[in-house]
């Protein structure tokens, strides 16, 4: 059953270099359709520099990425529909308020019905409880409240993949609990496939279908569902 | 054809989502604006008063009425090119740019255009007090010739230092040292058209006619032109680490 599904991501021989410094060491994985894959590691590790490059936000010094089968070089812009991103950097703009943010970020995905934009943010911003927010400038919001933005952000377009830098930094209990609920919601759907990092391994352990642990710029251990339940994750850090 | 339209349409819409974002940004932030326009405004009053009080209350030749207005004018660009893609990095913004299905060209074109607008705002300002605090010996300026004087003489070469000005801050925002960086890379870029500049507006000032005007607005245009040129070979590049 797992084998029939079909790949997603392919990264071959993935290496980053800044200037005398190797964040990544010749990185070689498959992600497939439909899975929730888990990027662990400790502090330095490369999580966040292997995220932006398969989010296409840097190029790799070495090697190449395929994202169902075509390239950034070639099809950067039909990957980018299909893709979701929320990095450590947060995407948004503190002077405007929850509402133009979203409503900007949906523009740029070729979404110019004002309805449907004020119907998707009203559901999205009901769902995490943000609507009495909806019209104050995010610089007036809490990290907690921002996280959640970006969030929304990331969903408002219905990615087909989503590349989440540590999604739960920053929530409360109930939001971080909502978030699960929401991935694995999503997972449920057809070829909609989550790529996330995190430290917490007890979330990793609850929601990943595969783990990927990275060491020093390099892959030190894959682990799938069956193998990582039994085991403690950061005895590969 | 009917893609092809649709896809023009959708760019265009782009173009304006972007450009009015930050227009909307940048009024929410004018405290910035108003200290442009300050600067501006002393450093006019500063020059004229210098002038009145050397030459015992002359009227300021034309020549130095428009070297003075120019001068404060690149040096006003180089606070407006912080404001353009320098902002959007220093924010962590531009990562939001550039994972959205947009090409680079429209990014660059509507920070040209958003330069292109804050410049023109800051000059009708600069003209205005300028005109007021130094009292330039301008005569018989027609209707006409303040049409020319407005298109030619200021929105034109406006447009080369909005050009300038987003590829320099695009070139630099990888860059730890901005703050140096940018004028270092501007003067270079701009030091070609400030004469073809400030011949251009004397001339028109003068009352020339607008056929010997030639030779400074097709320099002008080259310099669009081969800028414009580098922006759209170089958008990739330019906007990825």
């Amino acid at each position: 059953m797992v084998e029939s599904k079909k790949e997603l991501i392919n990264c071959v021989n993935i290496s980053k270099q800044f200037g005398y410094f190797f964040a990544l060491k010749n990185i070689n994985f498959k992600v497939r359709e439909n899975i929730i894959l888990g990027i662990a590691g400790a502090n330095g590790a490369g999580k966040t520099t292997l995220m932006k490059i398969l989010c296409g936000l840097i190029t790799p010094t070495l090697g190449r990425i395929s994202i169902k089968n075509m390239n950034y070089d070639d099809h950067s812009n039909i990957i980018k529909k299909l893709i979701g991103i929320s990095t450590d950097e947060s995407f948004l703009y503190e002077e405007l308020t929850i509402f133009e943010n979203l409503k900007f970020y949906d523009n740029l995905h070729q979404n110019f019905d004002l309805n449907s934009i004020k119907t998707k943010i009203e559901q999205f911003a009901k769902q995490f409880n943000l609507t009495e927010w909806i019209n104050e400038p995010v610089e007036n919001l809490s990290h907690g409240m921002k996280q959640k933005v970006e969030l929304i952000r990331v969903f408002m377009h219905q990615p087909s993949i989503l590349f989440l830098d540590e999604p739960f930094s920053g929530l409360d209990y109930s939001t971080t609990k909502l978030l699960i609920d929401s991935l694995n919601e999503l997972r449920g759907k057809e070829n909609v496939s989550i790529i996330l990092t995190t430290h917490k391994t007890e979330i990793l352990k609850q929601i990943c279908d595969e783990i990927l642990i990275l060491k020093r710029g390099k892959i030190n251990k894959s682990l799938t569902k069956e193998e990582y339940k039994e085991i403690q994750i950061e005895s590969f850090f | 054809m009917q893609n092809k339209d649709k896809a023009q349409k959708s760019s265009f819409k782009m173009f304006k989502t972007i450009l009015f974002k930050d227009i909307k940004s940048e009024i929410r932030q004018i405290n910035d604006l108003f200290s442009i326009f300050l600067f501006d405004i002393i450093s006019v009053f500063i020059f004229s008063s210098v002038y009145s009080f050397s030459t015992e209350g002359q009227n300021m030749p034309l020549e130095i009425f428009v070297i003075e207005v120019w001068l404060i004018i690149f040096f006003t660009l180089i606070y407006l090119m912080s404001k353009l893609f320098v902002k959007e990095k220093e924010s962590g913004t531009l990562g939001g740019l550039i994972s959205s299905p947009i090409s680079g060209n429209i990014i660059l074109f509507s920070k040209i255009f958003y330069c292109l607008i804050l410049l023109s705002f800051v000059e009708i300002i600069l003209f205005l007090f300028s005109v007021f605090l130094s009292a330039p010996s301008i005569e018989n300026l027609s209707l006409g010739q303040l049409m020319i004087f407005i298109g030619l003489g200021v929105l034109l070469p406006t447009l080369d230092l909005s050009i300038c000005g987003s590829l320099v801050s695009a070139f630099s925002m990888y860059v730890k040292n901005k703050s140096f960086v940018l004028p270092i890379l501007l003067f270079p870029l701009i030091l070609p058209i400030t004469t073809p500049i400030i011949s251009l507006n004397i001339k028109i000032l003068e009352g020339t006619l607008i056929y010997d005007l030639v030779y400074e607005i097709m320099f002008i245009i080259a310099h669009i032109t081969l800028m414009i040129s580098i922006l759209a070979l170089l958008s990739q590049t330019l906007l990825y680490d």
